[in-house]
């Protein structure tokens, strides 16, 4: 067996243990009740009538946060990317802060926002806040929860891949055609492969949400697989409840694989210098940028301003410091483990999935899916089952249990990011190299990891947001004393002061925009030296 | 030297997240605590100071509605971790008893307490007490003084109620369930959705609601009522069903649990006595907790009734646990959820 077969197998060893294997674990105890085997968790499941409107509901809720995303996400994006607009990089800033901020929270501020005392009554009257809170509490507020706090990942992701197209393709077309023509028929088309991976990301958070439906009191199936593990405590019909959101996914999957079958694009990797082709908007400078300040006072400052106002005063944000820095400090040092450790683990599979390394690199692919799309009660309880050993203490009782945990949940989002960076490879730059004898993995570090390293930093920051912000696996696996940021919020949620809460909830904001800024910082400065030179 | 960088360092980071979790195995007391974070914490922080034994905490979070900490303890009964459940109400503490996770203890610290909020077999001890109210807008003339007021025509669209499936409420219901029989218990039901109650996400939502003065009663635990009227709320606590045929007031202990094969057993009967005491009891009745004292006597602030002077429900709490998941499908049917 070669090296470059022995890595992925490896790659692919480290996923079914720490992913596949808890699931496992879960499924096989819905499929026996008193140690024998039995079907009553799914029969109970399709005998209360209730599976099709739970169906319904998921898949509708998760579909119109998507379409949301995208139809807002997708413009944003290229608005930001690809015109004059001012202010574009504090908007950018602005609309990314909600995807930093556990969705439970979101609604937990928009329902503070439109509480009879909140904000929004002071603006709108205590007759028309009542209206919009009887609203927030349904459908209506989980998709406006879900989409603003999702929307950003479709805003990135159409800005980063605009940033791929290679700009001569655009500059052609402006020859003969106007700025949106060249937008809807050259742009668009190039990144939509992106823009359809970001929105397939929003259905799949959106699909295995189950803090805001709860909260906001909308019947979905990541709800019920809650319910069966919070009011009656049974295992095997929570995860059979999960099941239903697995089908979902691998429908989900067999689209995307249809829709983007054999696709080529032109695409270049990312440029150094900024010489992409830009719009001007002239007269409607003025217009759009009124319009994306109104949809950033409703969707990021409403929500945000609230949480900044309940903080407090100077003294409050002092003091909530000293309540949570342990928990801070902490959730930093797991969560930037944790994205190293997932891309890495991402890369391998990412490479896997791309070269078709392994015959089973589709179940791979569609395997870190679902894992991402499962809801983090299952895949926590999963991990206590696998890992809860006499001989496995020295990870069960350690942090690193957590890490475990990020690397079961979220290798998909690292993966595909990996997969997306490569596809900006030519395969013939390491063939070439393989033909004068460098073996593979000179071919990795000298050609395919340079190529890629702005995919693996993108990787790297997406999975630190996702493991800052990650309530469904730590809350169940951190080590006594230990616990996280999130978890120590959510801990203070019953009955902790309101300011403190809301304090806590801003430095953690703080706590993922902060290394973001850095690594934006540290990137310039590369830019400007390599410029200089 | 540069060929081992990366090691040395995989190495340093490797033992930095395992080593505080290694520590905590070997050392103190590790609690479970469904109590809320910020009334559990300064009690567990006093029994450090006062004894010297280290405390590893796992608190409960509001987004699982107090009952992670619960699956976590039913997950691990193979190879537990925890040594002491601080349970928020009695029927987690009795789950626990049936499921084999509880091992039985009876403290020193229990002498005192009332028999019918201990386990007889010293499996679970109750100490610092909800009671179940009615919280009322001041605005309402006739104040209600039983339960059935939220089937009372007079109150149709202005009660609300925490949602059944989940805490306390749920507690209450399958208490009541025991105490009138299942047909009566159910045509409450049914009267509570005649009389178009709202259902909130929890106590204290309910308790906002009726101090907004968007409803007008609603039943809550006391601790959420006293906490309204501190902040000035205009809102009175009323102790539902006190007379002389009526049931009396639903009463809701915490409960004390030595978890069965824990590691550190001598350290967690130290602290389960720690947390019986009639000392642990005055302090939580005199913090924004405002819990009742179950020993007799404990001084108490002026906005805590004392046990001695309520009328309690008698309820087994077993039966209610067995009720309650009985009852589950039913209560979300009639939530709609």
């Amino acid at each position: 067996m070669n090296t470059r077969r022995v890595t992925l197998c490896a790659a692919l060893l480290v996923l079914l243990i720490l992913g596949v294997a808890p699931i496992a674990l879960m499924f096989a105890r819905s499929l026996s009740v008193n140690g024998a085997f039995s079907l009553e968790s799914y029969q109970h499941l399709l005998a209360t009538g209730r599976s099709w409107q739970l169906l319904s509901n998921s898949l509708g809720l998760a579909m119109i946060t998507a379409v949301i995303c995208t139809l807002v996400g997708l413009p944003l994006g290229l608005l930001f990317a690809k015109t004059d607009l001012p202010l574009r990089r504090v908007f950018v800033l602005l609309f990314t802060l909600p995807l930093v901020i556990p969705p439970y929270i979101m609604a937990v501020s928009w329902s503070d926002t439109l509480a009879p005392h909140g904000l929004a009554s002071s603006f709108f009257g205590p007759a028309t806040t009542q209206k919009l809170s009887g609203l927030l509490f349904g459908s209506p507020g989980c998709v406006l929860v879900l989409a603003s706090t999702f929307m950003p990942a479709v805003m990135l992701a159409t800005m980063t891949f605009t940033r791929t197209i290679n700009p001569r393709l655009e500059e052609a077309a402006r020859l003969s055609a106007r700025a949106l023509r060249v937008l809807g028929g050259i742009t668009i088309p190039l990144i939509w492969p992106g823009v359809l991976l970001a929105a397939t990301l929003v259905f799949l958070l959106a699909l295995g949400e189950f803090g805001v439906p709860t909260f906001l009191r909308y019947q979905v199936f990541a709800v019920e697989s809650f319910t069966q593990f919070t009011a009656s405590y049974n295992f095997g019909a929570a995860t059979a409840a999960a099941v239903p959101l697995a089908l979902l996914t691998f429908l989900l999957l067999g689209i995307e694989w249809f829709a983007l079958r054999e696709k080529i694009q032109p695409l270049r990797p990312a440029s150094e210098s900024d010489s992409n082709y830009h719009v001007s908007l002239r007269s409607y400078r003025v217009p759009l940028f009124a319009l994306v300040s109104i949809l950033c006072a409703i969707v990021v400052l409403t929500p945000v301003l609230s949480l900044l106002l309940q903080g407090g005063s100077t003294q409050s944000y002092l003091r909530a410091f000293r309540v949570v820095s342990d928990s801070l400090m902490r959730s930093i040092f797991l969560a930037a483990i944790g994205a190293t450790a997932l891309t890495a683990l991402g890369f391998f599979t990412g490479y896997l999935i791309h070269t078709r390394g392994l015959s089973i690199w589709r179940a791979v692919d569609a395997g870190t899916v679902l894992l991402f799309a499962l809801p983090g009660t299952v895949i926590g309880m999963g991990l206590i089952t696998l890992w809860n050993r006499p001989a496995t203490n020295f990870i069960y009782a350690t942090p690193l249990i957590i890490v475990f945990g990020y690397l079961a949940q979220y290798t998909a989002l690292t993966g595909r990011v990996t997969v997306a960076g490569l596809t900006l490879v030519p395969a013939s730059m390491e063939e070439a190299a393989a033909t004068v004898g460098a073996n593979w993995m000179r071919r990795l570090g000298l050609i395919v990891l340079p190529l890629v390293k702005h995919a693996l930093v993108a990787g790297w920051l997406i999975a630190y947001i996702f493991c800052l912000r990650d309530t469904g696996i730590a809350m169940l696996v951190y080590p006594p004393g230990y616990d996280t940021l999130p978890v120590r919020i959510f801990t203070l949620m019953a009955n902790g002061a309101p300011s403190l809460i809301a304090a806590a909830c801003m430095l953690m904001i703080a706590a993922t925009v902060l290394p973001l800024l850095g690594v934006a910082a540290l990137v310039r400065t590369q830019r400007r030296r390599r410029l200089w030179r | 030297m540069r060929k081992f960088k990366i090691p040395i360092v995989a190495v340093l980071v490797a033992a930095m997240i395992v080593l505080p979790g290694c520590s905590s195995k070997r050392a103190g007391v590790v609690v479970y605590a469904s109590e809320d974070q910020v009334f559990s914490e300064p009690i567990l922080r006093d029994f450090e100071r006062d004894t010297g034994i280290p405390v590893k905490p796992v608190f409960d979070t509001e987004e699982a509605k107090s009952t992670g900490v619960m699956n976590r303890l039913l997950a691990e009964k193979n190879n537990p971790q925890a040594d002491v459940y601080w349970a928020n109400e009695p029927i987690r503490a009795e789950v626990l008893k049936q499921e084999n996770v509880a091992a039985a203890y009876q403290s020193p610290g229990a002498e005192g307490i009332p028999a019918h909020f201990k386990d007889p077999q010293g499996y679970w001890t109750g100490f610092s007490a909800r009671a179940r109210v009615l919280l009322v807008n001041n605005s309402v003339a006739e104040k209600p003084k039983s339960i059935t007021a939220y089937s009372d025509p007079a109150f149709s669209g202005k009660t609300v109620i925490a949602n059944p499936l989940f805490g306390t409420t749920t507690t209450e219901i399958a208490a009541l369930f025991i105490l009138w029989g299942d047909e009566k218990a159910k045509t409450f039901l049914s009267d509570m959705k005649r009389n178009h109650v709202k259902i909130s996400t929890s106590n204290g939502e309910s308790a906002d609601f009726v101090a907004s003065g968007e409803s007008a009663l609603s039943l809550v635990d006391s601790d959420d009522g006293a906490n309204r009227i501190k902040q000035g709320k205009p809102v009175e606590i009323i102790y539902p069903d006190q007379g002389d045929n009526e049931s009396g007031c639903f009463i809701v202990p915490n409960a004390v649990v030595l978890i069965k094969d824990g590691p550190h057993p001598e350290a967690a009967k130290r602290l389960i006595d720690y947390l019986l005491s009639a000392e642990t009891e005055r302090k939580l009745a005199a913090s924004d907790a405002a819990q009742i004292p179950l020993h007799e006597g404990v001084e108490t602030p002026a906005i805590v009734r004392k046990i001695e002077n309520i009328k309690t429900m008698q309820a087994d709490y077993a039966a209610v646990a067995r009720k309650m998941r009985e009852i589950e499908p039913l209560l979300k049917q009639w939530a709609g959820l």
